[in-house]
């Protein structure tokens, strides 16, 4: 669904690539976690995908992308936006309507989705989203987190076939923040759409996503299963990445010759490997 | 200290936000709100240092009603780091921003620019830098140290990590400890457990407009009906402990039921284990081997990619 071949991109004002050398393909169906410290290149990566880079960046771009077998540097930002679903990180940024309900439809009507169904699709996103109430409230009334479910549900009402989302929950609480990864985890299988989500909460990456990405200065430094890549848990920390509390756990247990095996991803795995140990 | 009495407060009045809220926060507490999106964090915070008044009830500072406080002298008493450092940057270099405060309270003397100079040695600042063309990072850390220098008793947090990768968090949250430690009330919103178990000492939760709890931070984050209540999640270390202790009869009674932090953790397991220390060496060098081959997700590919070959160039006007 997705194919990124050698891509580098220099932002026209910036000194040095702020993406250089990636290649990455990610399927049907698939939830890719993108991390990595600031200015790493994970945004820049996650713009190439929605076509913002190089449309509404200019700068030195090299390599491909393709979404869906198109081109997202050769086709238009309309084309590219017809197939690929975006949140901003800046939420305020993309909203274009002052109602709730208005800001959904606004992607409907221009969409040119059939009148029968725009009423099920609004229902529907904001019910996903938990904010079924707010469909009549002024957005400015509304907290951030709301606002960023008001973003998330906007796109999902589109039902687009690459999803790409940059930091969606960074102003939700606790539990919001799960049950948004597990509507898009769920959303990537029945629907078979290409989820990327780029993430500073690595503990909700590593219980959702298939394969995570992490980003160094610019180049992938691990793309693998999220086991695979919490194992390196020093590395990660020396690259500016922190581990979830239950991955340093379970390797510090391996490292005080408690436990052995893999690294744990969750406090559900780490549980397990805990009871093991004491048994 | 900070006194809520019955707090209620809107944006419009039709649509209430805090519902009767109470509360007393001491000098030096360092305290953490959290709660559900909606919840009135924010709002609360903003009734602090009077960027809001009480549609009902008392906001009190040290006593006095912020209602009866200029905007300038609660100022004074109260720092207030906004969620979006970009929401109070409004200067052209570093060191104009970390002034425009004494310059606000008519204050820019020689003594606040020594206190400027030593604020930009803490955080290694370049003082002729735009604040506009730092990193998210760089900009809240500037937001916080312009907050900072002026050194008021209290310093009100929005959220002050959201956005920050693990390093800038543990640099934020590191300044924020010192600020505390030198004896400034800390009161912050925060949605990320870990920062709140970390860092705050007592933490209240709120939930459609009210508190629904109120008490020290490891004591609140282990009662599952006020976590369910305010839409929170446990810190790992105490999930973990919580879970252990339901599943398992052995370990209800023991330090791994009640451990809440890694080392306290560990400690425990390895006691329970009774074979703390065996073999680290040598298990660890297993795992490293194990984790090299890992397989990726469809199609997902191995980073470390080969290097670019400019075969392509497109300069997009």
């Amino acid at each position: 669904m997705i194919r990124i071949t050698d891509f580098s991109f220099r932002y026209r004002e910036g000194a040095a690539p702020a993406v250089s050398g990636v290649s990455l393909a990610i399927g049907r169906g698939e939830f890719v976690g993108v991390t990595g410290a600031a200015g790493s290149g994970k945004s820049t990566l996650a713009y190439a995908m929605n076509g913002i880079v190089p449309h509404c960046y200019p700068g030195d771009f090299y390599g491909s992308v393709e979404v869906d077998g198109m081109d997202t540097c050769e086709a238009a930002l309309t084309d590219v936006s017809c197939v690929v679903g975006s949140v901003c990180q800046d939420v305020e940024s993309q909203f274009v309507t002052s109602v709730v309900e208005d800001e959904v439809l606004y992607g409907l009507e221009n969409f040119a989705v059939p009148r029968g169904e725009i009423e099920s699709r609004l229902t529907r996103a904001l019910a996903d989203m938990g904010i079924a109430d707010l469909r009549e409230r002024a957005i400015a009334s509304l907290s951030g987190g709301q606002k960023q479910k008001v973003a998330i549900a906007s796109v999902l009402a589109l039902r687009p076939k690459v999803l790409v989302l940059d930091e969606p929950t960074a102003e939700l609480d606790p539990a919001s923040s799960l049950s948004v990864f597990d509507l898009l985890a769920r959303y990537a299988r029945q629907h078979g759409t290409a989820v990327v989500v780029v993430e500073q909460k690595i503990a909700l990456l590593a219980r959702y996503a298939d394969a995570l990405v992490v980003m160094e200065e610019g180049r992938i430094r691990f793309a693998d299963a999220p086991a695979a890549v919490l194992s390196h848990d020093e590395e990660l920390v020396r690259i500016g990445v922190g581990c979830p509390r239950s991955t340093t756990l379970v390797n510090r247990l391996r490292a005080a010759g408690v436990c052995s095996g893999r690294a744990a991803r969750t406090v559900r795995e780490a549980c397990d490997v805990v009871k093991e140990a004491v048994a | 200290m900070i006194e809520f009495k019955d707090v209620r407060a809107s944006y419009e009045r039709s649509l209430p936000i805090l519902k009767g809220v109470s509360f007393a926060i001491r000098d030096g507490e360092f305290v953490a709100f959290a709660g559900t999106n909606g919840a009135g964090k924010s709002t609360a915070m903003r009734l602090v240092n009077g960027l809001l008044k009480p549609d009902a009830g008392e906001v009190l500072i040290d006593g006095v009603p912020t209602t009866a406080l200029r905007t300038s002298e609660l100022a004074r008493r109260v720092g207030f780091l906004f969620q979006n450092p970009d929401r109070q940057i409004c200067c052209s270099t570093v060191r104009e921003e970390l002034l425009f405060g004494f310059r606000a309270l008519g204050a820019a003397d020689a003594d606040a620019e020594a206190r400027v100079d030593a604020v930009i040695e803490e955080f290694g600042f370049a003082p002729d830098d735009d604040p506009f063309l730092l990193n998210r990072g760089a900009r809240q850390l500037l937001a916080l140290a312009s907050v900072a220098v002026l050194e008021p008793s209290v310093l009100v947090l929005d959220e002050p990590t959201t956005g920050l990768d693990f390093r800038e968090c543990e640099k934020v949250m590191g300044i924020v400890r010192g600020i505390h430690a030198r004896g400034a009330t800390v009161v912050m919103v925060c949605h990320d457990m870990e920062v709140v178990a970390d860092y705050a000492k007592r933490c209240i939760v709120m939930s459609d407009g009210r508190v629904v709890a109120d008490g020290p931070v490891f004591e609140v984050l282990r009662d599952h009906a006020v976590l369910g209540r305010a839409s929170l999640v446990p810190p790992q270390i105490v999930d973990i402990s919580l879970v252990l202790a339901a599943e398992s009869p052995r370990l209800a009674g023991t330090p791994v039921a009640r451990a809440n932090t890694v080392e306290e953790m560990v400690e425990a397991v390895a006691a329970e284990a009774g074979r703390a220390g065996a073999g680290a060496g040598e298990v660890a060098g297993e795992a490293g081997v194990a984790a090299a081959g890992g397989a990726a997700g469809e199609g997902a590919r191995r980073g470390h990619c080969a290097s670019v070959r400019a075969s392509k160039s497109r300069r997009v006007p």
